[in-house]
């Protein structure tokens, strides 16, 4: 379990990736080549990783998204030192906040 | 990507429009359509005054919106789809136009309520002015389908020139009225409307948009932030005005001004709680930035969990969907 700023990256047993997404094809790459796990809309700034892998996202703003980096990877961002995460697959977790009669997600 | 955040920029842009170029995106989207060009063109300073110069317009004839923009768009997508097949379709708007949607569906949504409520004197005049407002094509507005298109061809290139360059505009078949873009947009982060010390959304005009992280608020209100007391926060009736203080005056500040005290400390943080009358407790964890602010120091910050947390590992593990046995970060920046 990795954390930068406002994003968990939990180690996921490959076991556990569900089969119609083990073969999905993954979110396209940002302009630098990387995979944008979240991205503030204003600044700009991105919890991005380099490296050979995928990214898969459901559908809503608060659903995980699924990280599978056969090689390994780095997760970078613009304010937050980068963490070299192992081979392997992750859940990747927004931050959120409680709002009374609602839930929304931190963005920082 | 970089032609979605091209796109992104439209969407966001304030200032006055280019009018030699929106005119000149007008009637190439006219021509595209099959129609003559229109005869007058009207400029408006806010969608609330072009909602007005429609109202106000004669001999203007019946709106070609569908010719104009819905029925080249929906053509084109088709045309798209069935090059690409679901799948690639899928792919495509997910990485463009799906990245705008949210965010530019709301403001146009917000827009739209404000014009409503600025124009309508009595109820039953309502349905009449959201007709009008169900003529328009969305100019910048438009930015998220606009960038799914983008360099697929030359059908929407009209439509895409008055959005890169005004924002929304009424076609009719022998006039036109366009409105001119905001002077002023304040976003937080998520892209919500965010603004403490005046309107989020301005035109020129003076129509304009106040919020507080995406929460309507009237203007009123703003002006009363910054005189803000413990007290006058304690007394706010309103739970979701409250909640705005409180943001507004500082979580930190109010708990030091108000006497809180901590509830519980370990190693992931502080939980503090505020008692208010008549409405759950306020429960926040204070956390510390583990990545250091460019002077050195470290950044704490405080975020609200519910009501019922214990501890701080429990409210941090929370925060991320997680019960607190499971929350144990082996590395954190």
């Amino acid at each position: 379990m990795y954390r930068q700023g406002d994003v968990l990256i939990v180690s996921l047993d490959e076991s556990a990736v569900p089969a119609h997404l083990a073969d999905a094809p993954g979110e396209r790459r940002d302009a630098r080549g990387r995979l944008v796990l979240a991205l503030g809309e204003v600044t700009g700034h991105a919890h991005a990783v380099q490296g050979p892998g995928r990214l898969l996202r459901e559908a809503g703003p608060l659903d995980p998204m699924l990280l599978h980096l056969p090689e390994g990877g780095r997760v970078v961002h613009e304010e937050h030192a980068a963490i070299p995460l192992p081979k392997g697959w992750y859940r990747v977790v927004r931050q959120r906040e409680y709002v009374p009669g609602s839930v929304r997600i931190v963005a920082d | 990507m970089q032609q979605v955040n091209t796109w992104r920029a439209v969407a966001a842009a304030t200032g006055a429009a280019d009018r030699a170029a929106a005119e000149e995106g007008v009637r190439l989207a006219y021509r595209s359509a099959g129609l003559p060009e229109p005869e007058r063109i009207v400029w408006a300073a806010s969608p609330k005054e072009a909602v007005k110069a429609v109202e106000l317009l004669s001999g203007a004839g019946k709106s070609v919106r569908e010719e104009v923009r819905t029925g080249p768009w929906a053509e084109e997508r088709r045309r798209l789809h069935d090059e690409l097949g679901p799948a690639g379709w899928a792919e495509l708007w997910s990485a463009t136009g799906a990245q705008l949607w949210d965010t530019t569906r709301e403001l146009a949504e917000r827009i739209r309520a404000g014009v409503v409520s600025e124009l309508v004197e009595r109820p039953e005049d309502e349905s009449d002015v959201r007709l009008v407002l169900l003529d328009a094509v969305l100019g910048q507005h438009d930015a998220a389908w606009l960038s799914a298109f983008d360099g697929r061809g030359e059908r929407l290139t009209g439509l895409a020139r008055v959005a890169r360059n005004a924002g929304w505009w009424w076609p009719y078949e022998h006039a036109v009225v366009i409105s001119e873009r905001p002077v002023e947009l304040h976003r937080d982060e998520a892209g919500r409307l965010d603004r403490g010390d005046g309107p989020a959304l301005a035109f020129s005009d003076g129509f304009a948009l106040y919020a507080w992280r995406g929460m309507p608020v009237p203007a009123e209100f703003l002006d009363e932030l910054t005189s803000l007391t413990p007290e006058r926060i304690r007394v706010e009736e309103n739970a979701e005005l409250r909640r705005v203080m409180l943001e507004y005056y500082g979580y930190d500040r109010y708990l030091a001004e108000s006497g809180a005290q901590p509830v519980h400390r370990d190693e992931t943080g502080v939980l503090w709680r505020i008692a208010l009358e008549g409405d759950e407790d306020v429960v926040m964890v204070e956390v510390v930035n583990s990545t250091p602010e460019p002077d050195g120091t470290y950044r704490t910050y405080w975020l609200r969990v519910p009501p019922a947390t214990r501890t701080a590992k429990e409210g941090v593990a929370w925060t991320f969907g997680l019960g607190q046995e499971a929350y144990e970060p082996v590395r954190q920046t």
